[in-house]
């Protein structure tokens, strides 16, 4: 450090205002968060008898792997979004893997070829988005067509593959992913835990802060001396791979392929993004905020069958939390602005 | 101490056609301040950011410490030890001030986390070297998009000295300084000199290049064409050396016949956030040319007086009191603008020349629409303006820029507007369309348009504006014309300098 011969000053003076300020764009999941309880307080309320012995475990184990699919992909659309890209492909890649791992998965007494075509599969996942990312960062064409493209090439392969539905995956596979938990815990809650906790490691590494910065501002990124195209291909292999675990935990989940099974979840998982406080601009969210954003949409999808609405509601109420929550930011500016 | 040198030699670049570096030759040692120095679009900055490795060069060699090297992008320079300082170029606005200094080269703690602790506090110790300079709210934690331009600057400043760099450049550092913050920044750049390092100073203002640099390089057209030591030179020879040899002779005296008495435009002490009280009176059929280096509140003018700026202050437009809010209001007092960015101001790129010569127009055809006589006038305009294309039906992209700008003046023109305000509008286009557009000026003025030409080309204002108002700083800092018009005067007052010959501040424009 170069020397100079001033004193310190003693500016350390605590500013509430900037603290909040700051700490609700460090933390861009706040309102996901609220929603989340709102959401979560009223499904409990109407779910008859959740608070009985052993009602509530059940509850999270059953909606837990439902959702987690989604809540996966969802993470994995979180990297690429907050490096300033998008992946439309995600979905795809978990209609061909499902359909790869339903046609080629054996009974349980040949564990060990399972197990390869598991690895093959996230293997795939990582090759795939490294595709998308090449040709998005790499060859520097437009993201949302580019991976919207690249989506029917797998979906497409999906269907080539498997035609119709079909397949069968040995119950003692898919009963260890439905009911395993620990202390009243499913499976799939230790799971999003221990991608958070990874997450919360990675984030305060150069890694996390490059991936902030490209997203934040591509041209400074690059002045400053980050590799960008290296940072932007990573997030499209982050997201195939999160792909993969998607397809692993769907297919564990409904114990068979089909070539359309990831078809909604694309835009579902950059809902949750989005629903969670991750811009589409880039440079600025969080996965817990995406998680927090898949579980709403989940739960606004069970409160309306429990309150025996009809089902095209859905769409309907769905599309109003999601409006609104986008919104948000902006009628508070706007409010501002009037005083 | 280790010694340094950078010796860059013949360095060319072009992008496109366009010949933005003929022959860029500079070289630094430790220890010393070297001076940048050229008119607008000589070259500085392109041969400032092929030394960092920004942008790469189409030939020519850099030699650092006696070895030939490529950077073929910043970080390669920032290894070698080579770091600019930019105009808040490299600053993401979303992060905070500490991990924007500190972004790509983080302290590290022994696990491989960022060290935010030591992050803040050795962010604490950088922000001291300004200290006194700035407002308690530039501190590690403060988001980068919260703070003023100065202090932004300052973070950028810091940033690039966070990295103990061996080669410093500061690209045009002190444009959005204060003066205290300037003082601040001039005693370390002594400082740093005495340790050695070897720093690049790109600036436009004469004051600064000779209270702190110990060499200059001159730049002209993209050729590297002098060089002085400052403690043995003068204002006078660096600005020659930047105008060339070109004097301002072949100037022809342009129709200033038909100037009514009558005020056209008069602004009274006019404030925005840039333009920091603008006074100055044009009169009808006038052509006044704006010059100036750029960005010194030019198109902020011309945005203010097409309402498109909110201002403090008085502007009287024919007699009346402007009080135009929106362009709307401007366009109906009879004002157009013809703005600087083509592609994305002034043309809807995927639409036909037709509609969009008839874009402002469209209520002159009333309902339901007379497109005959829409198609009519068209005609007329585009042969007025000679305009080469296949149709009035195509696409305006298949137009080269000559053809295209023509579209953007052409739709003002059928309005028959009273007051002309033209934003660079030669700007990357060819010198067959801008000889016929001078010729377009000149008929204006004769029928008594008034107009307002801003180019960042000096030469052009010199050939075809009888009078030219230099901006520096939000200000007018002079209002040349008659004899004092001259490509040198332009220059130096552009540059902060003073007038070569007689101010005219005061003088009655001399017709």
């Amino acid at each position: 450090m170069r020397q100079t011969t001033r004193l310190p000053s003693m500016d350390f003076k605590f500013d509430l205002r900037e603290w909040w300020r700051n700490f609700n764009r460090k933390n861009t999941y706040v309102l996901s968060l609220v929603i989340f309880i709102v959401t979560t307080v009223a499904y409990l309320m109407l779910q008859p008898n959740a608070f009985e012995e052993g009602v509530l475990s059940r509850l999270l184990t059953s909606n837990f792997r439902t959702w987690l699919p989604v809540i996966l992909l969802a993470i994995g659309q979180t990297f690429v979004m907050l490096s300033g890209g998008l992946d439309l492909a995600s979905g795809s890649m978990v209609s061909l893997f499902n359909v790869i791992m339903a046609i080629s998965i054996t009974s349980n007494e040949e564990p060990w070829f399972n197990l390869v075509i598991v690895l093959g599969v996230v293997g795939l996942g990582l090759i795939g988005g490294f595709f998308n990312g090449f040709l998005t960062a790499y060859m520097g064409l437009q993201p949302m067509i580019t991976t919207f493209a690249t989506s029917f090439v797998y979906s497409g392969l999906a269907l080539l593959i498997l035609p119709d539905p079909w397949g069968k995956i040995p119950r003692e596979y898919s009963s260890v992913y439905r009911i395993t938990t620990w202390f009243g815990i499913p499976l799939s809650l230790f799971i999003i835990a221990f991608i958070l906790i990874i997450w919360a490691v990675i984030k305060n590494r150069r890694y996390g802060h490059f991936l902030f910065a490209v997203g934040g501002k591509v041209d400074a990124a690059y002045y400053t001396g980050i590799r960008v195209t290296r940072i932007k291909i990573s997030t499209y292999m982050i997201s195939g791979f999160f792909s993969s675990l998607a397809a692993i935990s769907y297919t564990l989940l409904t114990g068979s392929g089909s070539a359309t099974s990831g078809a909604e979840m694309t835009l579902t998982s950059i809902t949750a993004a989005i629903l969670g406080g991750t811009s589409m601009a880039g440079g600025s969210g969080s996965l817990i905020g995406s998680v927090f954003g898949a579980i709403i949409l989940g739960t606004i999808k069970n409160l309306i069958s429990l309150s025996k609405m009809d089902s095209w509601y859905r769409l309907l109420v769905n599309a109003t939390v999601i409006i609104m929550a986008l919104a948000s930011p902006g009628i508070i500016n706007l409010f501002r602005r009037k005083k | 101490m280790k010694s340094i040198s950078l010796n860059a030699q013949f360095i060319t670049k072009k992008f496109g056609g366009v010949v933005a570096l003929r022959d860029g030759s500079l070289d630094v040692n430790s220890g010393e301040v070297l001076a940048l120095v050229g008119a607008n679009g000589s070259g500085k900055s392109t041969l400032a950011k092929i030394i960092t490795g920004v942008i790469t060069r189409d030939s020519g060699e850099i030699i650092f410490n006696s070895e030939p090297v490529v950077f073929n992008n910043p970080l390669a320079a920032h290894i070698a030890g080579v770091t600019a300082v930019y105009q808040e170029l490299s600053l993401v606005p979303s992060m905070t001030v500490a991990e924007n200094i500190w972004l790509a080269h983080e302290p590290l703690t022994k696990i491989g986390q960022v060290d935010n602790r030591t992050m803040v506090s050795e962010t604490r110790k950088l922000l001291k070297l300004f200290e006194g300079t700035y407002q308690s709210t530039l501190r590690p934690n403060a988001m980068v998009d919260t703070l003023p331009p100065d202090e932004k600057q300052i973070v950028e400043i810091l940033k690039a000295i966070s990295r103990n760099p061996d080669v410093l450049i500061l690209d045009e550092a002190t444009a959005s300084l204060d003066s205290r913050q300037v003082e601040c920044l001039f005693s370390l750049i002594k400082e740093w000199k005495d340790q050695n390092m070897a720093l690049i100073f790109v600036s436009h203002r004469m004051d600064e290049i000779f209270r702190i640099a110990d060499r200059a390089v001159v730049l002209r057209n993209g050729n590297s064409v002098g060089e002085v030591k400052i403690a043995e030179s003068s204002e006078t020879e660096i600005v020659s050396l930047m105008v060339g040899h070109e004097s301002g002779l072949g100037r022809a005296e342009r129709a200033t016949l038909n100037i009514a008495d009558e005020i056209a435009l008069e602004l009274n002490d006019v404030k925005t956030d840039v333009l920091a009280g603008v006074n100055f009176s044009v009169k009808k059929g006038e052509l006044v040319g704006i010059g100036g280096l750029r960005g010194q509140g030019q198109t902020d003018l011309l945005h203010t007086l097409f309402g498109n700026k909110r201002f403090d202050g008085q502007i009287t437009l024919f007699g009346e009191i402007s009080t135009a809010n929106h362009p709307r209001d401007a366009m109906k007092k009879g004002i157009a603008l013809v703005p600087g960015d083509r592609a994305t101001q002034g043309l809807l790129l995927i639409r036909s020349i037709f509609e969009n010569l008839h874009l402002p127009n469209w209520q002159a055809y009333g309902f339901p629409l007379k497109q005959k006589k829409a198609e009519s006038d068209a005609n007329r305009i585009s042969k007025t303006l000679n305009m080469v294309m296949a149709s009035l039906e195509a696409p305006v992209t298949s137009l080269s820029g000559g053809n295209a700008q023509k579209v953007v003046i052409g739709k003002w023109l059928l309005r028959d507007p009273k007051l002309l305000l033209l934003d660079d509008p030669t700007k990357g286009v060819d010198v067959g369309t801008k000889a016929e557009f001078y010729n377009l000026l000149d008929r204006l003025c004769e029928t008594g348009t008034t107009t307002l030409f801003y180019s960042s080309d000096e030469q052009e204002l010199i050939d075809i504006c009888p009078r030219v108002l230099v901006m520096q700083d939000g200000f007018i800092k002079a209002d040349l014309s008659g004899d004092s018009l001259t490509k040198a005067n332009l220059v130096s007052t552009s540059m902060g300098a003073g007038l070569n010959a007689t101010n005219n501040k005061a003088a009655v424009h001399g017709f």
